[in-house]
């Protein structure tokens, strides 16, 4: 049986509702459909077809996928990249027949479509994950994995406006887009990634729905001009919620609902606590009422078991003979509550940004005057974790120059997230029991 | 304190590149300063190693500074 597509579920709606607005311009369930079927027909694409939607703004991506799901063998979403080369081995990798962007959409040369036909029964939506080890993986879903847990209550989502500050390609820009599409809810966008005019756009469209990570939670409160925003619905999501911040958000929107997101791109969508309360119930390990069977292992390691499990290699090494899925997050129990306490891989969360502390040790190596380096997360009450770096220098080197110049090269080849914001100086570095690298956590 | 702050605000945005303000007043916007989110968690971070305390981990209600004066008198209250 066919999966049900996303025209189908909007074209349930009323023809004359907004579903998106962006700076006063408004777009309708009727129009969507309509940009979607000129898309698709110009396109000339059929159900072998393997689309690249790369970089587009979130009305043109809301009327691709209105366009291509159910219609082609498997879209491949990308965030607008810096680097064309990392982009291309995802086309490749993703065997894309077309390529999607600002501009419009055309044939790829030397791709064919193999069978020219699909035998799914549901579109892929392709996403990259920076995976485990840090190197990006492209991880495959469908609408109905992807939004197994998005609340489908049309009575309610009409009275919703969400805002939307992340990426849409992403995945939890996704996530919000698919919450307000099938919920009937309004969406409201902005035509820029700047802070200023984001916040702006929020208060013009009413947004009273709003997804965010807890560091664009604790920006947003340091700004103050959110307080105009009428929120019912807060989200937060992409980094470990913190007690502070919930009280912080609950204090400043009192009747709000505040909830935290536990989802991770490997596993589709894990659950969502709204009790106000970091972390979630230890009752939920093991137990009938948790949102998704859960358990953890003895190592610490958080085990869900998703209804539908993503395809790929990536995602099958991690499952157990049961089907549950090692998150590769760490847990704590304390009393009645389950607390996150980081990445078993190591990887730095800065601000939702995973840094591999092994990628920034090995450029740190590159600098002159460096003996060894260790680098690891260090807590951050403003962004989660920073990046911190552990140096031995080399006899005889004058460690402030070294600290600039560690500086200067780590910038002229890095994201500013994952340039060390601490660099200590100290004589030696430590092993553990089994010879490996001691990170401080 | 204010002086030091302001110091330390000077040091590291030479080292990371930032372009902030020079002239710091007490209603100097934080976000308006040239300080991002990341300038801010190195900022913090660099002051508890200097200070040896996050007063941000230490409050009961949490406060969002807004300006320069703000964020100061934050550190001013948990001084030991």
């Amino acid at each position: 049986m066919k999966a049900e597509a996303l025209s189908s579920i909007i074209g349930g709606f009323a023809g004359g509702q907004t579903v998106v607005s962006s700076v006063g311009a408004r777009l309708t369930v009727g129009q969507l459909l309509e940009h979607a079927d000129e898309l698709f027909r110009r396109s000339l694409v059929t159900s072998g077809s393997r689309i690249a939607l790369c970089g587009l703004a979130a009305c043109d991506l809301i009327t691709s996928l209105t366009a291509f799901d159910g219609r082609v063998g498997a879209m491949l979403l990308l965030p607008a990249f810096a680097d064309s080369a990392a982009r291309d081995r995802f086309l490749a990798a993703a065997g894309c027949t077309h390529r999607m962007d600002g501009d419009g959409i055309r044939v790829l040369p030397n791709r064919l479509e193999e069978g020219c036909s699909s035998d799914a029964d549901a579109t892929q939506w392709l996403l990259p994950t920076s995976g485990t080890t840090g190197v990006p993986k492209l991880i495959g879903h469908t609408l109905l994995s992807l939004t197994r847990t998005v609340k489908r209550d049309v009575a309610k989502g009409r009275g919703f406006i969400w805002g939307l500050l992340y990426d849409p390609c992403r995945f939890a820009g996704l996530q919000v887009i698919l919450q307000a599409l099938l919920s009937g809810s309004l969406l409201s966008v902005s035509p820029s990634y700047d802070f200023d005019r984001q916040v702006e756009g929020l208060i013009a469209g009413g947004v009273n729905a709003l997804s965010a990570t807890p560091t664009l939670w604790r920006k947003l409160l340091m700004d103050g001009r959110i307080r105009e925003c009428p929120l019912r619905q807060i989200t937060l999501g992409g980094e470990i919620a913190d007690q502070s911040l919930l009280n912080g958000l609950k204090h400043c929107f009192p009747a709000a609902r505040i909830v935290h997101i536990y989802a991770s791109t490997e596993a589709g969508v894990g659950f969502s606590v709204h009790d106000g309360m970091a972390g979630f119930p230890a009752a939920w390990l093991e137990s009938e009422r948790a949102p998704v069977p859960m358990m953890v292992r003895g190592d610490g390691h958080l085990l869900v078991r998703p209804a539908t499990v993503p395809e790929g290699a990536e995602t099958a090494g991690r499952l157990d003979a049961d089907g549950y899925l090692d998150t590769e997050d760490l847990v704590r129990v304390a009393g009645d509550r389950v607390f996150f306490s980081g990445r078993a891989s190591g990887a730095v969360n800065v601000g939702g940004n995973k840094v591999m502390p092994e990628y920034v040790e090995e450029h740190i190596r590159r600098v002159d005057g460096v003996f060894d380096v260790c680098v690891y997360g260090k807590r951050s009450s403003m962004m989660g974790q920073i990046v911190a770096a552990d140096i031995v220098c080399e006899s005889g080197v004058d460690s402030a120059e070294l600290r600039r110049e560690i500086l200067r090269y780590c910038r002229s080849v890095m994201e500013s997230w994952q340039v060390p914001g601490i660099i200590s100086f100290v004589s030696e570095l430590h092993e553990n029991a089994a010879g490996k690298r001691e990170r401080k956590t | 304190m204010k002086e030091k702050i302001v110091a330390i605000i000077g040091e590291i945005a030479a080292e990371y590149g930032w372009r902030v303000i020079d002239d710091w007043q007490e209603d100097s916007v934080l976000l308006e300063s040239g300080l991002d989110s990341l300038g801010f968690a190195i900022l913090v971070a660099r002051l508890e190693e200097e200070l040896e305390y996050d007063p941000f981990t230490m409050m009961d209600e949490p406060v969002y500074p807004r300006t320069l004066g703000e964020f100061v008198a934050v550190y001013d209250r948990y001084a030991s």
